[in-house]
């Protein structure tokens, strides 16, 4: 990848994604401390004044490259059929619905089911019966660890509301 | 050193000794802890607080000193094999670390890592221990002036980290003092940037921005391959010269272990200072005074000694306020400090006196640790790399998952998953368009500590600028870290002009 990009003119799009959110986040932190006392405005406008001015630093050196023609406002650095191929949009879907589902269906079969899926994603589908097992193994090793011994208060599910039910009552 | 102080260290060394049946499974559980975001030593000793209470004084020492020292160098395997430092306090292993790993030289920069830790943390608990009403004086004269300057040392390893892309590495570095600064003023608790989420109102905690900047992203990223060493690296199968390697290459750098290992005791010794200030420190001096700075980054061994050495060096600095005045060092300290007056243990010059084996003995349980863990870990080196060697479909969905969860358990908000998955997404962009995600990291963990000191200064000098300079201890701190900027440009200068001499 590295050499394709060698050779392709330089990706700016993705490359002022980092400094526009930068820009956008420090505007609004203004915007929070406009009318507070000095203390709470000396160090963000002084952090955030330095930040806007490398920022503004960029944006020419990003006007000049693509006079030059030497950049082009792509993206191909930051998103690719390649994300899709290698599983990588599956596996931040199966991120996303990790994290939401969690605190509903509690951490080990959540966990479980996002192991599973998102190995099967990424082996696009080979040994599904060894994914399975192993993502299994991992939840319930997570459980044993995590609720069981060191009793953290992960967030619990039908799983482990059943189980702590078992070993409580026997 | 009198002969009674010396016949009571005698005495305490070997009754350390005696406790290995708890020092042995304490470094395991340690390095395991250690190596899981979120679970530091200091949320374990809390989680296993009715265990500790339950034990006798000593043994309870024992226990939480050696998961303390362990914790602290299992932090940094993880860092070094899949990018994921377990701690803040490791997040400077991976600049070099994982660069290592990645050329299939896990197994080396492991045994480097251990060396590093347990010589640094070895020789750091002797010199606290001679050096203790010294040391213990070093928190009195550094104030919110000095500590100014000490954050400021850490902080220029942003402008050493965008040498390659200046603008973009200063980019990335600002932001993360940005986002840094969202939550209350110290000084009259105004919420700033928090979007209007309360669980942001303390600032933005550390384990999610580490977790997301980190792990996610770096699981996001590295299924484009099938293993995590680069496919020009051979695949080896692991043997002992390896580890004999990794050994031989951190003890021809003693000199480089001491000296940044006390680095992280100075700053150890600093109520509030941590071991990510002493890394960041540690690896900016290192690569300043270098002779070699070009390397670090690309997998350099002085790279990987320096932090690892200073942040083992600061669990015997915290130990030092603790002990001699009863000011707790950090996180652990402070629980440890509970622990010990459970059992009716008093701080402060007099414990030395009333109950010496209690005071010197938690000296002794670390330097015996520490000696203990070097033969115990180092062999596990071999074993530990074949983690490089997994295939990514299966490496990645498990560190998402562990560490995703990992984030929750510090503070047990659902909010903290979610803010570790921005943080995700902000570190996967910041990678895949060039920006250094360590310099964000560096910003986010040392931005609200520089601004807090900041604004005690200004707070109490009536808002007059000058009182930066104000000091002598801060003076000299200004000059030391204007010669760290200034001395490496200079050299760098005259080994340039000297290449250009010898080409000519």
């Amino acid at each position: 990848m590295a050499s394709d990009q060698n050779n392709q003119p330089r990706q700016i799009g993705g490359e002022l994604v980092i400094p526009i959110i930068a820009v956008v986040f420090t505007l609004y932190f203004f915007s929070t401390i406009w009318n507070s006392p000095w203390t709470a405005q000396v160090s963000a406008f002084l952090v955030g004044g330095v930040l806007l001015l490398v920022c503004a630093i960029f944006f020419v050196r990003c006007v000049m490259l693509l006079r030059r023609g030497e950049g082009t406002l792509g993206f191909a650095n930051l998103v690719t059929m390649e994300d899709i191929r290698t599983g990588r949009v599956g596996l931040l879907f199966t991120t996303i619905a990790y994290v939401v589902l969690i605190d509903r269906l509690g951490f080990t079969l959540t966990t479980f089911l996002f192991l599973t899926s998102s190995m099967l994603i990424l082996a696009k589908g080979r040994n599904p019966a060894f994914i399975a097992l192993i993502s299994g193994v991992m939840a319930l090793t997570g459980w044993a660890v995590f609720i069981w011994a060191f009793d953290t208060r992960f967030p619990h599910g039908l799983f482990e509301t059943a189980m702590k039910a078992v070993l409580t009552d026997g | 050193m009198d002969s009674s102080t010396a016949a009571i260290l005698n005495e305490v060394f070997f009754d350390t000794i005696g406790y290995w049946y708890v020092i042995l499974p304490t470094i395991f559980l340690g390095l395991i802890v250690g190596g899981i975001p979120g679970f530091s030593a200091a949320n374990t000793i809390i989680i296993l607080m009715p265990l500790t209470l339950a034990m006798d004084l000593q043994t309870g020492l024992i226990f939480m000193i050696s998961l303390y020292c362990s914790s602290r160098m299992g932090a940094g395997i993880p860092a070094i094999l899949v990018n994921i430092p377990g701690t803040a306090g490791a997040a400077a292993t991976p600049l070099d670390g994982y660069p290592m790993a990645k050329q299939g030289k896990g197994q080396q920069a492991l045994a480097i890592s251990f060396v590093a830790s347990c010589i640094g943390g070895l020789l750091t608990t002797l010199i606290a221990l001679a050096t203790m009403p010294l040391l213990a004086r070093v928190g009195f004269y550094m104030h919110s002036v000095e500590m100014i300057v000490v954050m400021l040392f850490g902080i220029s390893l942003i402008a050493s980290i965008a040498a390659q892309d200046m603008v973009k590495g200063l980019i990335a570095g600002f932001l993360g003092l940005m986002i840094g600064s969202i939550g209350t003023d110290v000084v009259y608790a105004t919420p700033r940037g928090t979007f209007g989420f309360l669980e942001l109102y303390d600032g933005v905690p550390l384990i999610p921005a580490l977790v997301g900047l980190f792990a996610v992203s770096e699981a996001l990223i590295i299924i484009e391959k099938r293993i995590i060493i680069n496919h020009e690296a051979e695949i080896k199968k692991a043997s002992w010269h390896d580890t004999f390697e990794g050994v031989s290459i951190a003890l021809k750098r003693w000199w480089h272990i001491m000296w940044t290992s006390v680095i992280g005791l100075v700053i150890g010794v600093i109520p509030g200072a941590g071991a990510s200030i002493a890394s960041f420190v540690a690896y900016q001096q290192s690569r300043s005074f270098s002779k070699t700075p070009e390397l670090y980054g690309t997998g350099h061994p002085e790279g990987l000694i320096a932090p690892e050495s200073a942040n083992n060096g600061v669990t015997s600095g915290t130990l030092v306020p603790l002990l001699v005045l009863g000011i707790p060092g950090g996180a652990t300290a402070a629980i440890m400090l509970v622990v010990m007056q459970f059992h009716g243990v008093s701080f402060g010059p007099s414990l030395f006196e009333d109950q010496p084996k209690v005071g010197y003995g938690m000296f002794m349980a670390m330097a015996v640790c520490y000696a203990v863990m070097i033969f115990t870990i180092l062999p596990l080196s071999r074993y530990m790399s074949h983690v490089t060697t997994i295939p990514t479909i299966y490496l990645a969905p498990m560190i998402i998952s562990f560490t995703l969860v990992g984030g929750f358990v510090p503070r047990e908000y659902m909010f903290d998953m979610y803010l570790a998955l921005g943080f995700g997404v902000l570190g996967y962009i910041a990678r895949r368009t060039g920006y250094h995600v360590a310099a964000i990291l560096i910003g986010v963990i040392l931005g609200p500590l520089l601004e807090k000191y900041f604004l005690w200064s200004l707070k109490k000098s009536d808002g007059d600028i000058m009182v930066l300079f104000s000091s002598t201890l801060g003076n000299i701190l200004w000059v030391a870290f204007a010669a760290s900027i200034i001395l490496p440009i200079v050299f760098g200068m005259r080994r340039k002009r000297k290449s250009e001499v010898v080409i000519q």
